[in-house]
C-alpha cells in the first residue's frame, strides 16, 4: 500500500506536494498579469488612428454645417413653416409662467415701442360700438362735467316737464297693466313690443 | 370692473305696447287742442264774417253746420297727423306713436282708415277702448280694424342722461370731475 504522505503525491489538501513548474509560472505571474491588461498596446495602437479622423469628421461637419447655412433662405424656409401648426403644439401659458414679465417690461422702451405702433391699423381693428356699449354712460355723465354740459344744453324747463309726465305716465301704465293681468288670472303676458 | 347700473323701466320700455295711461293723456291733449284750434278758427271765421258783411253773426257748435264742419276737422286733425307721422300733438307730448301691427311706420292710408273707424271705438259705451287695458298688445278696436298700434316712442335714454346730469347738477359731491372713475363693463349684455 502506497503512503499518501509520500514525495510527489498529493497531501492531505489534494494539493502536489511537488507542483510543475507551469503552474509555480502561473502563481507567480497571475498578481502581474492581474494588474496589466495585455490588450493595451493594441488599444493605444487603435487610438493612435481614431483621435485625428475623430477631430477630421469634427472639422469636416463643421464646413458642412456652415455651407449649408450659408445656403439657406431662411426666409424661404420660414415662409414654407405652417406657423400656426406650430403654435398649436406650443403650451403658452407654461411659457409665460417661466417668464418674468416684471424683469421683460423693466427692459421695454414703451415710448420707443408707442412710436412704432401704427395706431390708424390698430383702432381700424376696434369695435368702437362694442366699446361703447361696456362704457358705464352713467357714471361718465355723473363724474364728469359733461353732465353739467347736457343739463345745461338740453335742459330747459319744457324738457324737464316732458321727460317727468312721460316717465310718470310709463310708470302709470305699467302699474294698471300689472294689476290688470292679475285680475285676468294671466300667467303669461303678451308680447311687450311688436314684430 | 363694474357693470352698467339698470336703466328705469321707462327707459327699456321704449318701442313696447303704450298703456292706457299714456294714450288716455294723449287723446286728453289731442281733444283739447283740435277742440282749441277749431274755436279759434271759429272765432276767426265769425270775426271775418263781421269785417266783411257788418252783421254780428255768432256760431256755435250747436248749429248743424259747425257741428258737421268740427266733425269733419275732427277727421282731418287725427287722420292727417297719423298718416303723415304716426302721432298727433298730444302722442309726441306724451312720446307715443302709431305704427303698423308688425312694428313698421304706419302707411298713411292707414293712418286715414284709423281716423275713419276711431269713433266706433267710442259706440257702446266706449267699449272699443277696453281692448288698450285688457288685450295682450293693448290694441283698441280702431286699432285691429286698421291694422295698427300704439308703442313708446321718445328718446328715454337722453332723459335719463338729463335727469342724471340734473341730479349731479343738485349733488356737489357727484358732480365733482374725478371723484370716481368711469368704468367700462366687461359684459356688453350688462
Amino acid at each position: 500500500m502506497a503512503d499518501e504522505r509520500s514525495p510527489g503525491g498529493p497531501d492531505w489538501h489534494g494539493f502536489p506536494r511537488y507542483p510543475p513548474p507551469w503552474m509555480i509560472l502561473s502563481l507567480l505571474a497571475s498578481p502581474i498579469l492581474g494588474a496589466v491588461d495585455p490588450r493595451d498596446r493594441l488599444r493605444n495602437a487603435g487610438k493612435r488612428f481614431t483621435d485625428p479622423a475623430e477631430a477630421l469628421a469634427q472639422r469636416v461637419a463643421e464646413r458642412v454645417i456652415d455651407l449649408v447655412v450659408e445656403v439657406l433662405d431662411v426666409n424661404a424656409l420660414m415662409r414654407r413653416l405652417d406657423l400656426n401648426a406650430v403654435l398649436a403644439r406650443v403650451d403658452v401659458n407654461e411659457v409665460l409662467g417661466r417668464v418674468d414679465v416684471k424683469t421683460l417690461l423693466d427692459q421695454v422702451d414703451v415710448n420707443d415701442l408707442m412710436s412704432r405702433l401704427d395706431l390708424d391699423a390698430l383702432m381700424a381693428r376696434v369695435d368702437v360700438n362694442d366699446l361703447v356699449q361696456r362704457l358705464d354712460i352713467d357714471g361718465l355723465v355723473e363724474q364728469t362735467d359733461l353732465g353739467a354740459v347736457i343739463a345745461r344744453s338740453s335742459g330747459g324747463v319744457a324738457a324737464e316737464a316732458l321727460d317727468s309726465a312721460r316717465s310718470q305716465a310709463v310708470g302709470m301704465d305699467q302699474f294698471i297693466d300689472r294689476w290688470v293681468q292679475r285680475a285676468l288670472r294671466r300667467n303669461h303676458p303678451g308680447p311687450a313690443a311688436p314684430g | 370692473m363694474s357693470g352698467r347700473r339698470h336703466a328705469p323701466d321707462w327707459v327699456t320700455s321704449q318701442g313696447h305696447y303704450a298703456g292706457s295711461v299714456s294714450r288716455f293723456l294723449a287723446f286728453i291733449i289731442d281733444a283739447a287742442v283740435s277742440a282749441g284750434l277749431f274755436s279759434l278758427g271759429l272765432a276767426a271765421a265769425n270775426l271775418v264774417w263781421q269785417v266783411v258783411t257788418g252783421h254780428s253773426v255768432h256760431w256755435t257748435r250747436a248749429n248743424i253746420a259747425v257741428a258737421i264742419i268740427f266733425v269733419l276737422w275732427e277727421f282731418f286733425y287725427f287722420g292727417y297727423s297719423w298718416a303723415a307721422s304716426g302721432r298727433t300733438f298730444g302722442m309726441a307730448v306724451l312720446g307715443v306713436r302709431v305704427v303698423r301691427a308688425d312694428g313698421a311706420a304706419l302707411d298713411p292710408w292707414r293712418g286715414v282708415v284709423r281716423a275713419l273707424v276711431f269713433p266706433l271705438s267710442f259706440l257702446l259705451f266706449c267699449l272699443g277702448f277696453l281692448g288698450i287695458l285688457v288685450q295682450r298688445e293693448h290694441r283698441a278696436l280702431h286699432d285691429l280694424i286698421a291694422g295698427s298700434c300704439v308703442v313708446y316712442a321718445w328718446d328715454a335714454r337722453a332723459a335719463r342722461l338729463r335727469f342724471l346730469a340734473r341730479d349731479a347738477e343738485v349733488s356737489p359731491n357727484a358732480s365733482a370731475p374725478g371723484s370716481a372713475p368711469v368704468t367700462i363693463s366687461a359684459d356688453p349684455s350688462a
